[in-house]
């Protein structure tokens, strides 16, 4: 583990380099409190620190709480050395963010002591952290797929439209659906269904760019938005990600499927500042034109010219779609 | 025995407990007695002229240094002289600093053969 050291004094800073080498840490020493607090900001940068009450430049309780006023970065545990004893400035350590202080001269069992603390402290912040991110992650994600659920695909989708609409830019999004899942699950099963769905979910995350999101929308839905993408070669995006579905059949564990998808595109650059309901609700009208087109095929949502309003699109309540 | 009393029984230098704090690595020993050698005189001299101009800052800040450097190496009543001398400069005591450098460098002269004496029987 990374240590760093902050000591003005040569003398001082050898034999705490040489005793945290001896118990195995990986030692950084600086000689003033200024490039102290430099290392700890530096990504990777210790989280455990030494730091000298009286330093040039800035010191001990001063690199504590510059540290200390960072936000979103990792914990670093902070131990003052001071041959300072009083409760007032005790109390003034600890209060500028230091997790503990040290007397000088200091007895080296103690030292190794209370870095053990230190690390004990880091290890339980890091289960927090990795607990907090499992949490923020299934709140996010699909527990099947692990790609981002409704919820959090479409408040992407809304950043994302934002952005694009800003910028002058268009967002593609595509709403696919899987051609006769229903039978999947009825003939082969659930499980099966379940191992369709995840290799769906694979082969779209492989079509497309880092920085597109693929989300489930529903049961066999997906939706897929290409951000900053170009009008003029969204159609054809479109299909090389819904044919990723069926040039190669899905292995299951009851042999084979050839599976196809249904999709419907829509393309934010041609419906001006729409609601993301209204986007959704055009884009889910194509998908409904690609099932009613005999499936395994794109439709995509032109907004109307005719100057007479477009008849009402049927209540998706009483769709159906297989 | 009142409490000077006590300070002059310490040792002047505390060998077996600086052996302790580097676990008898004689190797950091000798490291840390050159680097004593080398950055004692030059920190004592600033502080010298910090006294004589009475810039109280400066003297602080130097008997500070001079302070841990002294502990660190178990030259325990030469740091309780340098604490002395910290503890007049902080509190502004102007006219008691050359008495306190004059006491700190009587044990800095007590401690130095000792540190030579040391280095030389271990050089051998």
């Amino acid at each position: 583990m990374k240590i760093l050291i902050a000591d003005d004094e040569a003398l001082s800073r050898r034999l705490l380099e040489k005793t945290l080498e001896r118990a195995g840490y990986e030692v950084i020493t600086v000689e003033n409190g200024k490039l102290a607090f430099e290392e700890l900001c530096k990504p990777g940068g210790p989280r455990l620190a030494l730091l000298d009450w009286v330093m040039p430049e800035l010191d001990g309780p001063g690199v504590c709480r510059a540290v200390r006023v960072r936000s979103e970065q990792t914990y670093v545990y902070m131990v003052l050395l001071t041959s300072k004893g009083t409760k007032e400035e005790t109390v003034l350590g600890l209060e500028s963010g230091a997790d503990d202080y040290l007397t000088k001269p200091f007895n080296a069992e103690e030292l190794r002591a209370r870095l053990r603390v230190g690390e004990r402290i880091l290890l339980l912040e890091d289960r927090l952290v990795e607990a907090r991110e499992n949490m923020r992650f299934r709140a996010t994600h699909d527990q099947l797929t692990s790609l981002l659920n409704r919820g959090a695909v479409m408040d992407l989708l809304t950043r994302e439209l934002h952005r694009s609409h800003r910028e002058q830019k268009s967002t593609a999004i595509i709403l696919g659906d899987v051609d006769h899942f229903k039978r999947v699950n009825d003939t082969l099963g659930h499980l099966v269904g379940d191992e369709v769905l995840m290799e769906i979910a694979n082969r779209l995350l492989g079509a497309v760019r880092s920085y597109d999101f693929v989300g489930r929308y529903g049961g066999e839905e997906f939706l897929v938005v290409l951000n900053s993408c170009d009008p003029a070669f969204a159609p054809s995006r479109a299909e090389e990600i819904r044919l990723a579905i069926s040039h190669r059949p899905i292995q299951t564990a009851k042999g084979p499927l050839g599976l196809t998808m249904s999709a419907g595109l829509l393309l934010s650059s041609e419906w001006g500042i729409k609601s993301l309901e209204e986007l959704l609700h055009q884009v889910d009208n194509a998908l409904y034109q690609a099932k009613s087109a005999g499936r395994d095929c794109l439709r995509i949502a032109r907004p109307a010219v005719r100057a007479e309003p477009a008849p009402a699109p049927m209540p998706q309540s009483v769709r159906l779609r297989h | 025995m009142n409490k000077e009393g006590q300070v002059r029984t310490e040792q002047v230098w505390n060998l077996a407990e600086l052996l302790d704090r580097v676990d008898n690595d004689q190797d950091l020993l000798r490291d840390l007695l050159n680097i004593f050698k080398e950055d004692f005189p030059r920190t004592m001299r600033s502080l010298e002229s910090a006294v004589v101009v009475a810039d109280l800052k400066n003297a602080s800040r130097l008997s500070h240094t001079l302070k841990g450097m002294l502990s660190s190496l178990g030259g325990t009543r030469a740091a309780a002289a340098a604490a002395k001398l910290e503890v007049l400069a902080s509190a502004g005591e102007t006219a008691s600093l050359k008495g306190a450098l004059d006491a700190l460098g009587h044990e800095a002269e007590c401690l130095l053969p000792e540190l030579n004496a040391y280095m030389a029987e271990v050089r051998r």
